[in-house]
């Protein structure tokens, strides 16, 4: 009885709403195209897989179909209807270039979207597309290679193979192919270098989707090593402080006139690494003799920035100290954050060589840090007095223990 | 020295004497205002309410001859519940029970208020050594058997003043407001809801909120000086007027006995004099020597890397929630409550049911043994709200190819 009731109201429903503009929202509502289309659609028959994976990805949400990259008839149920006319089944790397490219590199298309339509022109420029469209060598990848074919996720996606935290492992599956890359003379290394770098911690453990994958430094469609004047451009996208005060240096002079790896000199590339202070002057002989000026200016460098670093972490032992003692810090910690940003300027100002400069923001820290200190010991100075509380306690209680004592001895004569 | 100090003695006594007399044998009027005005006043009070005649007649109470040191632990908490009430009352002057100002009044007590390092950490440590003299005031209760009739009631009251007592710790815990005090109430709170049926009404009625927050330091603070005061007074009174009335039980398996003992006065009162001094004493060293530390301001959003335990009862607490889980403290405090039935099962005036003296001893050793090994432990940072541990994402391999 119920039930009927149920499909009274829906049946009612339904009429009305095909007469009503009012439930028209219903109707908009439908699933997308492709699952309204799978009663007359053949393609599924035969391959359930592959619409399986298609309809997760954005192709599907979007109305595209089988036929519109695949050609042949969609509404033949079997392959020799189906398989018909502009039917070009599965694609070579060079055709799926193609094919990718007259939708994305149409502006017209790709407008709504708010995608750029230079991919293709990119990857034409990529070491991957000189060898591919240029050499016509199908050991480099197209772009069913990185975004895959049918489950086509936009990088947004944490399932897809190009977001940020998925890029690296894209791009090591070929890169830590060893035959593959000995052909090319490369090493296989890059993505267990890039893991321990801090721009892998960063990404991986930090989840800092800020920090550069792979193509933050070469370029995703245009990837490409950079060349050795380059690598200072490339870092300082990121690093804008650090590439002007670098620039700025000996070291920027020598990297623009291609004598020296830029960046890379002193931080390696995939296994890109901050010096430690303490190492500074290590890093620096390593390519200028010991005794040199170079190496003397090392010295002093490192000693400016350990002596800060020191004076910082000294600093924050101190508001530590005081926090667990009931001091109010609220001030401390405001001075504090002044002497970091002076640290953060000097791990900055470093890379100019100016020593004056380092000098200057070095006593600052240094000042900072001693004023926190001197609060941090004058509440361990009350503390020690607190303790002198103790003796005029104890001797008035061991005066009445031995009062009471003789009293009570007195009492029980 | 004894020689020094009985001449002393005499010295003193003598001069007391001679002052007695000049007071006597006086004819200065204005010497004999003071004492005759105080005259004045008291002598209509005490016609009406014969309060010396009561004083005279507590002073020449005798106690029985067992009577001796160890009967001294129930004074020395009632003594500690007294210095708890001053310094809190000193402390209720600054400390403000807001989200927002509690941590800087702690702060402010601490280091802006005269010798408020002392009342403050003098009120913290008598928190913890209430806990444990009154365990142990228990304890000796227990194996004394003077829980038998006719004191099942005391006994009942006694457990009821422990109780408070640990409400007492528990509400005043969060009043620091920082870190420790905020995630060891989440945590302890978190396994209350546990208990069945009750656990999730009491979490709910306490919190005042789906979280720990200001309603909760509210709720908390109202409790500890308002209602939970009133409670502990009442207990009290109802407490000391039953041993009054029933005297103090003699020891395990001895009859009780009409002969008068030691006076009240001086020698229980002496005895009671120096143990207080000397707890007094211990109190102040403590508080000096060991400051109960102040963690980060509290925040809701950002467990401390570690919690450190500032009290008995939450070294207890934790040690049973991580190394039994809530079933655990559940089963504990169940223990602890079963105390209170222990009269109607053993109420042989000479022998003791063995599967009472199991439970006493599980209790209390248990209690001692707890307190040592949580008191050990720095505990990482609870599980509520901590953000789940990262791994290195491995790239996505669709099979759709």
């Amino acid at each position: 009885m119920k039930r009927g009731w149920i499909a009274v109201a829906v049946a009612t429903v339904a009429v009305f709403g095909e007469s009503h503009g009012a439930l028209s929202i219903t109707v908009q509502d439908a699933p997308p195209q492709v699952a309204a289309a799978d009663t007359v659609y053949g393609c599924v028959l035969c391959h359930a897989d592959k619409r399986k994976a298609f309809i997760e990805g954005i192709h599907s949400e979007r109305g595209i179909g089988c036929h519109d990259c695949h050609g042949g008839d969609p509404t033949g149920l079997e392959t020799p209807t189906a398989h018909t006319g502009t039917y070009v089944g599965t694609p070579d790397k060079l055709a799926t270039v193609e094919l990718c490219g007259s939708c994305h590199s149409d502006p017209d298309r790709m407008r709504q979207y708010g995608l750029h339509v230079g991919q293709i022109a990119e990857f034409r420029t990529s070491r991957h597309g000189q060898l591919l469209l240029g050499d016509r060598n199908t050991d480099a990848p197209t772009c069913t290679d990185c975004h895959d074919a049918h489950t086509i996720l936009t990088p947004d996606n944490a399932r897809s193979r190009v977001h940020p935290t998925n890029i690296p492992g894209t791009c090591a599956g070929c890169h830590q192919d060893e035959n593959l890359m000995a052909q090319y003379g490369l090493t296989i290394d890059q993505f267990e270098l890039y893991r321990e770098s801090a721009h892998g911690v960063g990404l991986f453990e930090g989840q800092n989707f800020a920090a550069p994958s792979c193509v933050g430094c070469h370029g995703s469609h245009a990837a490409l090593p950079p060349q050795v004047t380059e690598i200072a451009n490339v870092c300082g996208q990121c690093h804008v402080l650090v590439r002007r005060a670098f620039d700025d240096g000996p070291h920027g002079a020598a990297a623009q006139a291609g004598s020296l790896p830029g960046c890379t000199a002193c931080h390696s590339n995939h296994q890109t690494e901050r010096v430690p202070p303490d190492a500074i002057a290590e890093t620096c002989t390593e390519c200028h003799a010991a005794d040199s000026r170079a190496a003397r200016l090392g010295i002093q460098a490192e000693e400016l920035i350990v002596g800060a670093e020191n004076d910082l972490l000294a600093a924050d032992e101190a508001i530590e100290e005081l926090v667990v003692a009931g001091w109010q810090v609220s001030d401390l910690r405001f001075r504090y954050q002044t002497a970091l940003t002076d640290y953060l300027q000097i791990a900055e100002l470093q890379h100019s060589l100016d020593v004056e400069q380092l000098e200057d923001l070095s006593r600052r820290v240094g000042s900072i840090s001693r004023d926190i200190r001197t609060t941090a010991e004058v509440s361990e100075e009350q503390r020690w007095e607190h303790k002198l509380l103790l003796v005029p306690v104890w001797f008035l209680t061991l005066s009445a223990i031995v009062l009471g004592w003789f009293k009570l001895r007195g009492l029980k004569e | 020295m004894a020689n020094l100090l009985d001449r002393t003695r005499d010295a003193l006594s003598r001069w007391r004497r001679r002052f007695r007399g000049d007071l006597k044998e006086s004819t200065d009027a204005s010497f004999l205002t003071a004492p005759r005005f105080f005259g004045l006043l008291y002598g209509p009070i005490d016609r009406s309410l014969p309060i010396d005649q009561a004083l005279r007649k507590a002073l020449a109470h005798r106690l029985p001859a067992h009577v001796g040191w160890r009967h001294a632990l129930g004074g020395v908490a009632y003594l500690l519940f007294m210095v708890l009430v001053v310094t809190g009352v000193l402390l209720s002057l600054h400390y403000r029970p807001s989200s927002e100002e509690a941590y800087g009044s702690i702060q402010h007590i601490v280091n802006g208020v005269t010798f408020g390092w002392l009342v403050r950490d003098v009120h913290v440590w008598s928190a913890t050594l209430i806990v444990i003299v009154v365990l142990a005031h228990m304890a000796r209760v227990f194996f004394d058997g003077a829980y038998k009739p006719p004191r099942e009631t005391s006994w009942l009251i006694g457990l009821l003043l422990l109780f408070v007592v640990i409400a007492f710790g528990a509400t005043g815990y969060l009043l620091p407001w920082d870190q420790w005090a905020y995630w060891t109430v989440t945590e302890v709170l978190n396994t209350v809801a546990v208990f069945p049926l009750l656990g999730g009404l009491i979490v709910t009625a306490l919190t005042g909120d789906v979280f720990v927050s200001g309603a909760t330091l509210s709720r908390f603070f109202a409790l500890h000086v308002i209602i939970l005061p009133w409670i502990a007074f009442a207990l009290l009174i109802f407490h000391f007027r039953m041993i009054r009335t029933q005297g103090v039980a003699p020891p395990r398996g001895a009859v009780e006995s009409d002969t008068p003992g030691v006076p009240f006065f001086p020698h229980h009162l002496l005895r009671s004099f120096l143990v207080t001094v000397v707890v007094l004493a211990i109190v102040i060293t403590l508080a000096t020597l060991f400051p109960r530390p102040l963690a980060e301001l509290a925040s809701p959003v950002e467990p401390p890397n570690e919690l450190v335990s500032t009290w008995v009862v939450v070294d207890v607490s934790l040690a049973l929630i991580r190394f039994f889980g809530p079933w655990g403290f559940t089963f504990f405090t169940l223990l602890g409550l079963s105390m209170a039935l222990i009269p109607l099962f053993d109420r042989h005036p000479e022998r003791r049911h063995r599967l009472v003296t199991a439970l006493g001893v599980v209790f209390f050793v248990g209690f001692a043994i707890l307190w040592l090994v949580g008191h050990q432990l720095r505990f990482s940072g609870p599980d509520v709200g901590a953000p789940p541990p990262t791994e290195i994402a491995e790239p996505e391999q669709s099979g759709a190819e």
